[in-house]
């Protein structure tokens, strides 16, 4: 771990009383790459969903007298081989693939989350026959029947629609394994049985008893599921599988480094949007492995 | 072991019929067929494409084509490519060599550097090499690989002129002799690398955790305290136990390998599966989609069996029946 | 005729080759030599010889090396170089005589002599044989490929396809160099619809029909007639050639060819540095190569034109009858407002950099039949006029919000379909036409749509196509009957009209035209004003063909039949 803190000893002394969450919150404000990340983060995110009143350029107008412009004044950072703005398309994509990579994370951690719980608390036949589901889905190759599948539906239904659903029914297999696996130690524990005894609805337990300890290991789990469907949702972009041409992501802005006056002579084109993915993504790992850190007991920093 | 591996293999057959099953259902629900794009006045007609949409069998019910093309499947017949009009397996036979090239080259190249690395990085925690490369990692994980490969291009070939940008092999190069394996290798190497960034870095980072933790315990103490040389108790005693961890992701790695070659083939043009497999989308060339489709699942299924069992292989603690 | 326009086309829309329609098949053949243009270099003559060019390819050849089995245009390429049709076309896309001439009086009946001492690349003399070997292979009913239509004309191939036959009665072999062959009838383009590519039947001896698409013949091992020997085929990347010294027109220049596969991104790089000599230039990166120090763009006209097509009606495909019974634009003024309403030579500019023009009807401008465009009815950029037009026609703005209403006060959505691979060019190219529209009061929406879906779509007339962006080609045979005839599945804007008929079936009636190609022009010069007129289709432009090649290459020639002959190519040394 690059930022290592030494402040050990006085930290762990006052944590004596706190709740774990507390503890967690507490080390996650400590850990300065972690909180310059999340700040990033949150400054790309309330940018790019305020796009509409950041930029008053027209996201979708081709501008035949404005065409591949290099940087100036007016374009912050140039226009595109069809005479739109760049930060303005950067502010727009990002709200795109930003979307994309949540709407992905959270069907994806719900869809998990379900199965896998069920999976790990009814256990015997539902399990295996959960699993064996779940195992039959991971043995999918990702890309592969990502590209499939979407080129069945490619504009027969909104694209965006069809595209989230793709990549978040195709990836719920890893989460609902370890979600099971937390599930299948934790209800090993007395209070749960406790709980079952005295006759608590099996939802009841659990909803109220059993997530609430798993909580951390999904909330871990998803932050590197937001940096991995957004890599996802960008590279099918990229190649001409993800987001309508119509739509501007960062991936479809990516696209355009194929053709090779753009990727030798115009890189204010396709380095922007490469660039803030690449950060985007740092970011939300530091923010990880902060999160990790936190809710690891025997992490000390 | 064995009886774990053969129960295993087994317990594939059922699983490779169900995504034999969705393959070719998927195949049949995508719009167009491979005759759609043919529409040229000159060179053909609409009555030839209908003759020949007969003559593929595109008009017999489903559950009769799917039968047709699961037995040929097993009998080692895996059809005629549309586009190319060659048996598949020939066109497999030409590019995969070039695939699994890459892909082993990706490899080899992925464990030397990572390696390399993490024992330089999990020796010397906390210095200013060690910050170096812990930050390389971070980008190296971050970076996706499509992008790795645009800079890579940018950079390497366009500005520099270090690499060449597309293609397997120089032309005009005889083959068999020396310049033409070399070629080979200059070719491969920077999609090998870019294919295998992700895998560095997370293996490099291990590693090097690896290292730190396991020169904190109770051995690496007693071994100390013996006076055994630092660089014997880092090479024999530490490696030992943190390589072992590492050759279990082996099996994960081929999964990966797959996804990563179809982006990674498409950005430097190198002829291999991947490539194959995206332009047999675009062209609606079933009978290749379906066979590389099954082959990538096959692989991917091998892959986790690998991973399951050299698992048990290198920690005995677990059993695997 | 060459191909050219297709690849060229091929390498930009990146999809299908089949998508566009370029040349026909059979005439894919380099250009006669005898009466070439200048080269561009006026080193002529004293060229020098050896050296081996290298030939860049943007798409990789399918590896159907072989005339009567190819399917895609980048074959076809490869084709060009080692193999010769019979017969060759001039500049003006006229037929005249290479290793076969001919005679006919009645347009039915045609004798063809062969040249003698032709060689295959295996040493085996060409024969009349081999041709025939040709067509009763291209008859056969395991035959896969496509090119029956141009064997289908010939007395007796219907019979032979049916197994009715053991060969084809209209084939009459007089001796090794002499064929008589009868046509079912007597027709206009008999002669340039032939199949007139012979097959080395030498070669193929033993191999059935059905394999033969799959053999090394044609893959690997194929063996043509003209200047160059395959050597080394590298599937998907490259094929190398090397002269053929006994070339029946003469020893070729240049010690051989490498076709080199190359990603359309890298291909200036390439250039550049000199790494290839030669490519075909998609337009989006010609501007580039010509800031090349030691590369030369060149262009020739084109046979190939974009249009936006206006759906009219639709297609039964039982009866083979069209019924106008889409009536959101059947109002004529309401297309021409459209017309109008559209820059082209600005769209041209905007996303072909300039290589191409706008064009005013369905034939490009350097076809021997295309009408003047001061004699067609013309669509000049004039938004004025367009809005003027919508106004007569009904649509106008009633509730105020910009856009014009439909003539009973519903509001009017004008919706325009493009198809959509990974170019992202495309999308903004398409946009810029809406815009267009949009300038005029036309309220229009794009809709990109999967290329695969896209052609289905426009076939089976989906009620979601409204006005749609395609391409076109001619060849050397102008007959547009399978585009425009009212019983044709490719009469994509399902255009019906019995003049239109009457002067394409005239056009190709000896009765009528006799072999007066005059006169043939002039049916075809009126059936062109007539689709002006109607504005079935608004036609938006011509393609130049581009090419880069490097300051060494010499006695490269082109015109709108393609390249000069490439056994006269050569390389400065």
């Amino acid at each position: 771990m690059v930022n290592v803190t030494a402040d050990t000893g006085k930290s762990q002394e006052k944590t004596i009383n706190m709740s774990p969450w507390a503890i967690a919150r507490r080390k996650f404000l400590r850990n300065k790459l972690a909180m310059i990340s999340s700040f990033f983060l949150l400054t790309v995110i309330i940018i790019s969903f305020l796009a509409p009143y950041i930029t008053t350029a027209d996201i979708s107008k081709v501008n035949i007298s404005q065409m591949s412009l290099e940087p100036s004044g007016e374009h912050w950072l140039g226009t595109d081989k069809s005479g739109r703005d760049i930060f303005t398309r950067i502010l727009y994509g990002g709200r795109v693939s930003l979307l994309v990579g949540m709407s992905c994370t959270a069907l994806v951690i719900l869809f998990g989350t379900i199965v896998g719980a069920i999976a790990g608390f009814y256990g015997g036949f539902v399990d295996s026959a959960l699993m064996r589901f779940t195992d039959f889905v991971l043995n999918f190759p990702f890309l592969v029947f990502v590209i499939v599948i979407g080129a069945i539906f490619q504009g027969q239904i909104d694209g965006l629609t069809i595209l989230i659903a793709v990549i978040s029914l195709l990836s719920w297999g890893g989460v609902a394994r370890i979600v099971r696996s937390k599930i299948l130690a934790e209800k090993e524990n007395e209070y749960i049985l406790a709980a079952v005894s005295i006759g608590c609805k099996p939802s009841k337990v659990i909803i109220k008893h059993l997530l609430p300890n798993v909580l951390s290991t999904i909330i871990v789990q998803a932050t590197i599921l937001f940096a991995g469907l957004i890599v996802a949702e960008s590279g099918l972009s990229y190649l001409g599988y993800g987001v309508p041409q119509t739509i501007p992501s960062w991936g479809n802005m990516l696209s355009a480094s194929q053709e090779s006056d753009v990727l030798a002579n115009k890189p204010w084109i396709w380095m922007p949007p490469a660039i803030i993915l690449t950060v985007t993504i740092l970011s939300i790992n530091f923010i990880g492995e902060g999160l990790k850190d936190a809710f690891n007991p025997k992490s000390n920093r | 072991m064995l009886k774990y591996t053969i129960r295993r293999l087994i317990g594939m057959i059922p699983m490779l019929l169900l995504i034999s099953f969705v393959v070719f259902l998927l195949a049949k629900a995508m719009p167009g067929d491979s005759l759609s794009g043919e529409i040229d006045p000159l060179n053909t007609n609409p009555q030839y494409i209908e003759e020949m949409r007969e003559k593929l069998g595109y008009n017999d019910p489903l559950p009769v084509q799917y039968f047709n093309w699961v037995s040929g499947f097993l009998q080692g017949d895996f059809g005629k490519s549309t586009r190319y009009k060659v048996p598949v397996s020939t066109l497999l036979a030409e590019r995969l060599p070039n695939t699994i090239f890459l892909g082993v080259t990706s490899l080899v190249i992925t464990y030397i550097l990572a390696f390399a690395m993490g024992i330089f990085a999990g020796r010397r925690p906390y210095t200013i090499g060690d910050n170096i490369i812990g930050g390389l990692n971070y980008l190296g994980l971050a970076i996706p690989s499509f992008i790795a490969g645009v800079f890579a291009i940018y950079f390497f070939s366009f500005n520099l002129g270090w690499i060449p940008y597309a293609g397997s092999v120089e032309v005009g190069l005889e083959r068999g002799t020396f310049e033409y394996y070399v070629s080979r290798v200059h070719h491969v190497l920077m999609p090998a690398i870019v294919l295998g960034l992700l895998g560095t870095a997370s293996y490099t980072q291990f590693l090097r955790n690896d290292i730190i933790e396991n020169s904190r315990k109770d051995f690496v103490r007693t071994a100390r305290a013996k006076g055994t040389p630092t660089s014997k108790i880092y090479n024999v005693h530490i490696m030992r136990n943190s390589i072992i961890p590492l050759i279990t992701f082996l099996g994960f790695d081929i999964a990966t390998l797959i996804s990563g070659a179809i982006i990674t083939e498409t950005i430097f043009t190198y002829p291999g599966i991947g490539q194959l497999f995206l332009e047999s989308v675009g062209n609606r060339d079933y009978p290749t989609l379906m066979v590389i489709t099954m082959m990538l699942s096959t692989l991917t299924l091998v892959g986790n069996l690998v991973a399951d069992i050299l698992y048990g292989v290198v920690d005995p603690r677990i059993r695997l029946d | 005729m060459k191909k050219k326009s297709l690849l060229l086309m091929l390498a930009m829309l990146l999809i299908l080759s089949a998508f566009l329609a370029a040349c026909s098949s059979d005439n894919a053949e380099p250009a006669e030599t005898d009466n070439e243009t200048e080269t561009e270099d006026g080193t002529a003559g004293e060229a020098q010889s050896g050296g081996t060019l290298t030939y860049g390819f943007e798409t990789a050849p399918e590896g159907l090396f072989n005339p009567a089995f190819y399917g895609i245009a980048t074959d076809a390429e490869v084709l060009a170089l080692f193999d010769e049709a019979l017969i060759t076309y001039d500049e003006n896309l006229q037929p005249e005589p290479g290793i076969a001439s001919w005679e006919t009086e009645d347009n039915k009946v045609f004798t063809f002599t062969f040249e003698q001492g032709v060689m295959w690349h295996d040493g085996v003399e060409l024969t009349v044989n081999d041709w025939v070997f040709a067509l009763e292979t291209i008859a056969s009913p395991d035959y896969d490929g496509q090119r029956y239509s141009n064997v289908q004309t010939i007395e007796g191939a219907e019979a032979f396809r049916n197994g009715e036959a053991d060969s084809i009665s209209g084939l009459n072999v007089i001796d090794d160099y002499t064929i008589e062959i009868t046509f079912d009838q007597a027709r206009v383009n008999n002669l340039v619809n032939v199949w007139s590519y012979p097959m080395s039947r030498a070669q193929f001896e033993g191999i059935p029909v059905a394999e033969m698409s799959a053999s090394e013949q044609v893959r690997t091992k194929p063996v043509g007639l003209g200047p160059f020997k395959v050597t080394n085929v590298i599937p998907g990347e490259a094929v190398e050639m090397v002269k053929f010294e006994d070339y029946w027109r003469g020893e070729p220049k240049l010690d051989g060819i490498n076709i080199r596969v190359l990603d359309s991104s890298t291909i200036v790089g390439a250039l550049g540095q000199g790494d290839i000599d030669m490519v075909t230039l998609a337009p989006v990166n010609a501007p580039e190569v010509e800031e090349l120090d030691n590369v030369e763009v060149i262009t020739a006209p084109g046979l190939t034109y974009y249009y936006i097509g206006f759906k009219l009606g639709t297609f039964n495909n039982e009866t083979k009858e069209i019924t106008e019974d889409k009536e959101k634009y059947a109002d004529l003024n309401l297309r021409k407002a459209m017309a109008h309403a559209i820059d082209r030579q600005a769209w041209v500019d905007a996303f072909f950099f300039g290589y191409g023009k706008p064009i005013d009807g369905p034939v490009p401008s350097n076809h021997w039949i295309a009408a003047d465009s001061a004699d067609l009815e013309t669509y000049d950029y004039d938004p004025e006029r367009a809005k003027e037009l919508l106004e007569e026609a009904g649509y106008v703005d009633v509730d105020g919000d910009g856009f014009v209403e439909d003539p009973n006060g519903e509001p009017f959505v004008a919706k325009f379909s493009h198809y959509a691979t990974g170019n992202p060019t495309f999308e903004t190219r398409a946009q810029a036409i809406v815009q267009y529209w949009q300038e005029v009061g036309i309220n229009a929406e794009l809709e990109m749509t999967e290329v695969n879906l896209y052609y289905e779509m426009i076939e089976k007339d989906d009620p979601a196509m409204e006005t749609f962006f395609g391409g076109w080609g001619t060849g050397a045979d102008p007959d547009p009957t399978a585009l425009w005839g009212s019983d044709q599945l490719w009469n994509y804007p399902r255009f019906k009209n019995e003049e239109s008929d009457k002067l394409l079936a005239d056009a190709l009636n000896v009765d009528v035209v006799g072999t007066d190609e005059e006169l043939r022009k002039d049916l075809y010069v009126q059936w062109q004003q007539l689709v002006a007129s109607e504005v079935p289709m608004i036609f938006i432009a011509e393609l130049d063909e581009i090419w880069g090649l490097s300051d060494r290459v010499e006695n490269v020639t082109f015109d709108v039949s393609g390249y000069n002959n490439p056994y006269e190519w050569s390389l400065a040394q």
